[in-house]
């Protein structure tokens, strides 16, 4: 509110019965006019009330807003991606992004940065919102939010992981001034190119990021990892934050001959021992019987946490496992991971070892130790599900898992598709064949009811849709209805037929791409 | 008629509808697809049996669906203008079946009844005696609740408003509702909205003090009613809360025929389910500013369908009064194109604002186009900045972000409600492009 009500204002809070002063007053024409009005009430109070109308409605018909003397702030840059398409892929991505499942928005944000395509501008605030719930798709939103979706993030708080410097700009100043998303970016790029500057290019940079960011940034190290990388990651190990630590010594499992893992096999290697039990040589392992001072050096935590499963000494053998690569079982011991799998099974720590050993693999993949592991999966001692581990397969592998599986129904449906999902990474879609005998499978279970009252298998059938194989989409969109079927069961076959319109709508974009439009896929 | 999409989203009643009715908006969802000059029908797979009859009258355009849903219109009848926007191609059928025809014709009749009865009325004559004694007597109400009101606003300022507390609001309260009683409800929804501004915000003494001034001086003009011209007394009558008849209105003035520009609709929930449709017009021969005002009950759709950023051809007919701003179109009205945006420099458009000021002080919202203005978020708050001056913006969290978006720090040309001291912004465009690059939503 403007200053021509200050005057007024110590008599109307105080009041007229008690503040006894004259009105004020005002100048130019309007102060004529109150003074005039001000002095003709009946009484104090009324000549304050006369006074107001006159200030209300002069405030009211002069208002113009209040004065701009500042720059005004830059505007977004012009948009170099390309606009999408009027028509039908507008609508499908719009309802992707407003009702499609994770792995169809995925889909959306890949083919639009494929095509050289940038978000239509009503999606932007949509978009940004995505990608401060799931971290997944920041790389892939700094693609095609465009200048417009850039400049928009740099507006709020929660849309800073996306507002970093204008794409057009060169790549050191991407670096120096870029958010998160587009450093990581860069320095992927990088590690590719040139493993050395970027390994520079990270230690000079590592006393200005924060925990959480260095231990992302020491992941990238994964490209072309070396023995070079030894004396950062080392540097590393000492970290104040135990999550870079952990990177660092996840990093380290895979160099054999860096001292840290040399150090590992060290403390573990005397308790593995071989001896002769009647006419054969068989191994037997022993916890280590006392943790050592020189273990915290080496990120070894020898307090058993609350509420862990394993007993102490069982927790320090597992600590020590999971610091040594799986190679060094199997040439140490002669035994192939399968023997080596089914020997821990009989030994007092069976758990110690295979959650190490599991960790190890995590970190490290190895596809003779996942067949291992799957074959079949010791559910009673690791008891998440095998999904992370099946992701670690080549698909043709991990498929032939779940063809097997199919055949022999050893594991329900309901509970099988959702591991397919989980092991298949955003972006991955099952194979033709695997795909026939699921839709398959499917459409049966359409054609007799059951599908309408298995939820489990309901709950993920979207992102099936969106992950099963282009050519047996339309026999998906075709499932068998019932007359007696429930809305909410209509409701799900019909979100179906929409992610399947989705994805035969980036088909169709795809397909409009002609060589020289298609650009590279962001790393 | 051929609505564009965002033309059928404008007529959705609430995000809702609109988001429903893009999912339904799919060919395998309707076994049959029809249209002719005057309808649109289909009908939509639903999760029944049967499927539902959705039908549009494009004159409209009027809804009519066998879906129990309480929306009006239903995410059936949008869904079907939708795809009629998006791929006419696909209403294959041209010959109406009965159960379009028959409503069509039903509507026809009931218009003509209408129009029949509305003839009737204006032949009845109305005896003029019983009238204006009828008329005598409320304003006499008015006048007492008017000094009653005047010597109740001097005891505040006499108390001083420092010494308010909730025992003191209470009375308030009173107050207004005896304003109510007294058939002045205008009063007291001016004496309500007083009272929920006490306390609030830094400068809450300066607004009671302006909204008290604008209350005395109204009390003030009805107790001087009778030496005031007829038409600030018809804005009198209207601020007091005594609206005018509407078949009054359009019998008594000559409608203005000209080809509008909907510049702006503003669609707000109002409490008990009540929703009101502010509708911001711009005469692109006559250069008239112009309010539809209406309210609809219980998610009911309005009567009227007034698509923001298009031209539309009516005959308006005003309100009496000086402010000359509220009308109303006795015919639905018809989409002639797409907008055709005016051009005023922001200096005419305040001389506009200052002209309906001194002829009505009362006039709560006046529309504004500001041109040339970029929308600016500094400080956590929106700011429209155009010719060195910053008018605060406020709009709602998704809005403002949409907002941001569509004009990226560029100069754009606005549309809002202005009060005095913010901008509700309704619609942005572009210089030269017909279509808006953002609309409010439905509140």
């Amino acid at each position: 509110m403007s200053a021509v009500w200050s005057p007024l204002l110590p008599l109307a809070m105080v009041g007229t019965d008690r503040h006894a002063s004259a009105l004020p007053a005002w100048p130019g024409d309007v102060g004529q006019l109150v003074a005039q009005v001000g002095s003709s009430g009946d009484s104090a109070a009324s000549g304050a009330l006369r006074v107001a109308a006159v200030l209300a409605t002069c405030a009211l018909a002069g208002a113009q807003g209040g004065e701009w003397t500042t720059p005004l702030p830059a505007g977004a840059s012009h948009d170099s991606l390309l606009e999408l398409p009027e028509g039908p892929i507008r609508a499908a991505v719009s309802w992707a992004l407003q009702d499609g499942p994770l792995r169809l928005q995925h889909a959306v944000f890949t083919t639009l940065a494929q095509g050289g395509y940038r978000l239509p501008l009503n999606l932007l605030a949509q978009a940004l919102d995505l990608g401060r719930r799931t971290v997944l798709f920041r790389p892939l939103l700094l693609s095609v939010l465009g200048e417009r979706g850039l400049w928009l993030a740099s507006h709020r708080d929660e849309w800073r992981y996306a507002a970093g410097v204008s794409a057009e700009e060169p790549d050191d100043a991407r670096w120096n001034e870029g958010s998160f998303e587009q450093r990581r970016a860069f320095l992927q790029r990088e590690r590719a190119a040139d493993p050395q500057a970027a390994r520079e290019r990270l230690a000079q940079g590592l006393d200005e990021l924060s925990a959480k960011e260095r231990a992302d940034l020491v992941a990238v190290l994964a490209e072309g990892l070396g023995p070079d990388d030894e004396p950062l990651l080392d540097k590393l190990l000492a970290d104040r934050s135990r999550e870079v630590r952990q990177a660092a010594c996840v990093q380290l499992l895979r160099l054999p001959e860096a001292a840290h893992t040399q150090r590992a096999i060290g403390r573990l290697a005397p308790l593995l021992a071989s001896e002769r039990v009647l006419l054969r040589q068989q191994w037997k392992i022993d916890a280590p019987p006392a943790a050592t001072p020189d273990w915290k050096a080496d990120n070894l935590d020898p307090a058993r946490p609350k509420y862990e499963s394993l007993g102490e000494r069982a927790w320090w053998l597992h600590q020590l496992v999971r610091q040594v690569p799986l190679a060094w079982w199997t040439q140490h011991t002669g035994l192939s991971a399968a023997e080596l799998l089914r020997w821990a099974a009989g030994t007092d720590w069976t758990e110690a070892l295979l959650r190490g050993w599991r960790d190890v693999l995590l970190a490290a993949p190895d596809t003779a130790w996942c067949e291992a592991f799957l074959d079949p999966w010791p559910a009673t001692v690791l008891r998440d599900d095998p999904a992370s581990v099946l992701a670690l397969l080549p698909p043709a592998l991990r498929e032939r898992h779940w063809q097997r599986q199919l055949v022999d129904g050893s594991v329900a449906f309901h509970v099988m598709v959702p591991q397919m999902l989980h092991a298949c990474r955003a972006g991955e879609t099952l194979s033709l064949p695997l795909s026939v005998t699921l839709v398959d499978v499917i459409c049966q279970r359409a054609e007799s009811g059951v599908l309408s009252d298995d939820h489990a298998l309901r709950s993920v059938l979207l992102e099936l849709c969106a992950t099963l194989h282009a050519d047996v989409l339309d026999r998906m969109a075709r499932l068998p209805r019932h007359a007696d079927e429930t809305a909410s069961f209509a409701d799900t076959l019909h979100a179906v037929t929409h992610v399947i319109g989705v994805r035969q709508a980036l088909f169709q974009l795809t397909t409009k791409l002609t060589p020289e439009r298609m650009i590279p896929e962001t790393p | 008629m051929m609505l564009t999409m965002e033309e059928v989203l404008a007529l959705a009643p609430d995000d809702a509808s609109a988001k429903a009715a893009r999912g339904l908006a799919k060919p395998t969802q309707w076994p049959l697809l029809g249209s002719d000059d005057a309808a649109a029908w289909g009908e939509c797979q639903g999760s029944g049996a049967k499927p539902y009859q959705t039908q549009v009258d494009l004159s409209g355009p009027a809804f009519k669906c066998s879906c129990p849903s309480r929306k009006f219109p239903c995410k059936h009848g949008l869904a079907l203008l939708m795809m009629r926007a998006q791929e006419p191609q696909l209403f294959t059928v041209a010959s109406s079946p009965a159960w379009v025809s028959e409503w069509l014709a039903s509507r026809t009749e009931k218009a003509q009844k209408k129009e029949e009865r509305q003839v009737e009325k204006a032949a009845t004559p109305v005896d003029p005696l019983q009238a204006a004694k009828r008329e005598g007597q409320r304003w006499q109400r008015i006048e007492g609740a008017a000094s009653e009101l005047t010597r109740w606003l001097a005891d505040q300022i006499a108390r001083g408003l420092g010494s308010l507390n909730a025992e003191a609001l209470q009375s308030w309260s009173t107050m207004a509702a005896r304003m109510v009683d007294a058939q002045a409800p205008g009063l007291g929804f001016r004496v309500r909205e007083a009272a929920v501004g006490i306390h609030r915000g830094a400068d809450w003494p300066e607004q009671t003090l302006q909204r008290f001034g604008m209350l005395h001086l109204l009390c003030e003009a009805v107790q001087r009613r009778e030496r005031l011209t007829p038409a600030v007394q018809a804005d009198l009558r209207a601020a007091v809360g005594w609206p005018h008849d509407r078949a009054e209105v359009l019998s008594s003035s000559a409608a203005l025929a000209d080809r509008w520009t909907v510049l702006g609709v503003a669609t707000e929930e109002r409490d008990d389910k009540l929703t009101e449709r502010r509708v911001w017009l711009h005469g692109q021969q006559s250069g008239r500013r112009a309010l539809v005002l209406d309210h609809a009950f219980g998610g009911r759709g309005f009567e009227q369908a007034w698509v923001p950023g298009c031209t539309v051809d009516t005959a308006l007919s005003f309100f009496p009064g000086a402010a000359a701003l509220r009308a109303l179109s006795a015919d639905a009205p018809a989409i002639a194109g797409p907008a055709h945006w005016p051009h005023a420099p922001l200096s005419t458009e305040w001389d506009g604002i200052a002209g309906r000021v001194s002829a009505c002080p009362w006039t709560a919202l006046h529309p504004l186009v500001v041109r040339q203005a970029v929308v600016v978020r500094t400080d956590g708050r929106l700011l429209a900045v155009a010719e060195g001056r910053a008018l605060s913006l406020v709009v709602g969290d998704a809005d403002q972000w949409q907002l941001l978006a569509s004009t990226g720090g560029h100069v754009c040309e606005l549309m809002g409600e202005w009060d005095g001291q913010v901008l509700k912004p309704l619609t942005a465009w572009a210089e030269g492009q017909p279509s808006p690059l953002w609309q409010r939503s439905a509140a």
